[in-house]
């Protein structure tokens, strides 16, 4: 169990990479995040339009709220697709 | 009185007359109902949706900034879903800008011992550096793995 979640130690050879991302948000200091900035939101989508997790964005939590608040926003007025098949 | 900001689509088979009409028509609900215009933006204009309402997959957008009385929102939304040419709409309140967001430093800054008092607090000082340096070195390695 303590193996499987090795951020806090890293591993010398393959594996996780326990590098600690930073919030893209907090580095452009950008107070509040736009719904209709699709361009900025798009990078964070999969390409299946699935919002990315923190642990792959890197976001901090607050800008994460904000940001899934915003591509929620930008898909009910079809600026962002729910699903792409 | 609140600031708000709302976006509609409308569809795209309304001939550009019909289109300003209805523009003016949501202008003119916004300011009979005690609202205050401050910008319609049609710039955006004709746009592909991502995905497709009622078969159709181009919209024509508009986008407009009011301050209105809180009750306003309610009675435009009723206004735009009877409407058949808007495709959607969205209201959203304007949040006012607050203090600016403060990047938290990523790591503390290394203390520096001065000059005075120099012996014990050297001791201190690299035993902490010590410890940040070795969880830098691996991590570093790791990514170089991974390309590999």
């Amino acid at each position: 169990m303590s193996e499987d979640r090795g951020e806090r130690r890293p591993r010398p050879r393959g594996g996780r990479r326990p590098r600690r991302k930073v919030c893209t948000f907090c580095v452009d200091k950008i107070e509040f995040i736009d719904y209709k900035d699709v361009n900025r939101l798009r990078r964070f989508t999969n390409e299946r339009g699935k919002i990315l997790p923190r642990r792959m964005s890197g976001n901090c939590a607050k800008h994460q709220r904000q940001l899934s608040e915003a591509i929620k926003r930008a898909r009910a007025i079809a600026l962002m697709p729910y699903t792409v098949d | 009185m609140n600031r708000y900001e709302m976006i509609y689509i409308i569809d795209t088979d309304l001939e550009e007359a019909a289109r300003k009409e209805l523009i003016e028509k949501v202008s003119a609900l916004i300011e009979n109902n005690g609202g205050e215009i401050e910008k319609v933006d049609e710039t955006w204009g004709k746009r592909r949706l991502a995905y497709a309402i009622d078969y159709k997959t181009e919209g024509w957008y508009v986008l407009v900034t009011f301050k209105a009385p809180a009750e306003l929102p309610r009675e435009l939304e009723r206004n735009l879903q009877i409407n058949e040419n808007v495709l959607r709409y969205l209201v959203v309140k304007l949040v006012e800008k607050r203090s600016a967001v403060k990047p938290r430093a990523n790591k503390p800054a290394p203390v520096e011992a001065p000059a005075g008092e120099a012996a014990p607090a050297e001791e201190a000082a690299p035993a902490e550096e010590a410890a940040p340096a070795e969880e830098a070195a691996p991590a570093e390695a790791a990514p170089a793995a991974d390309e590999q």
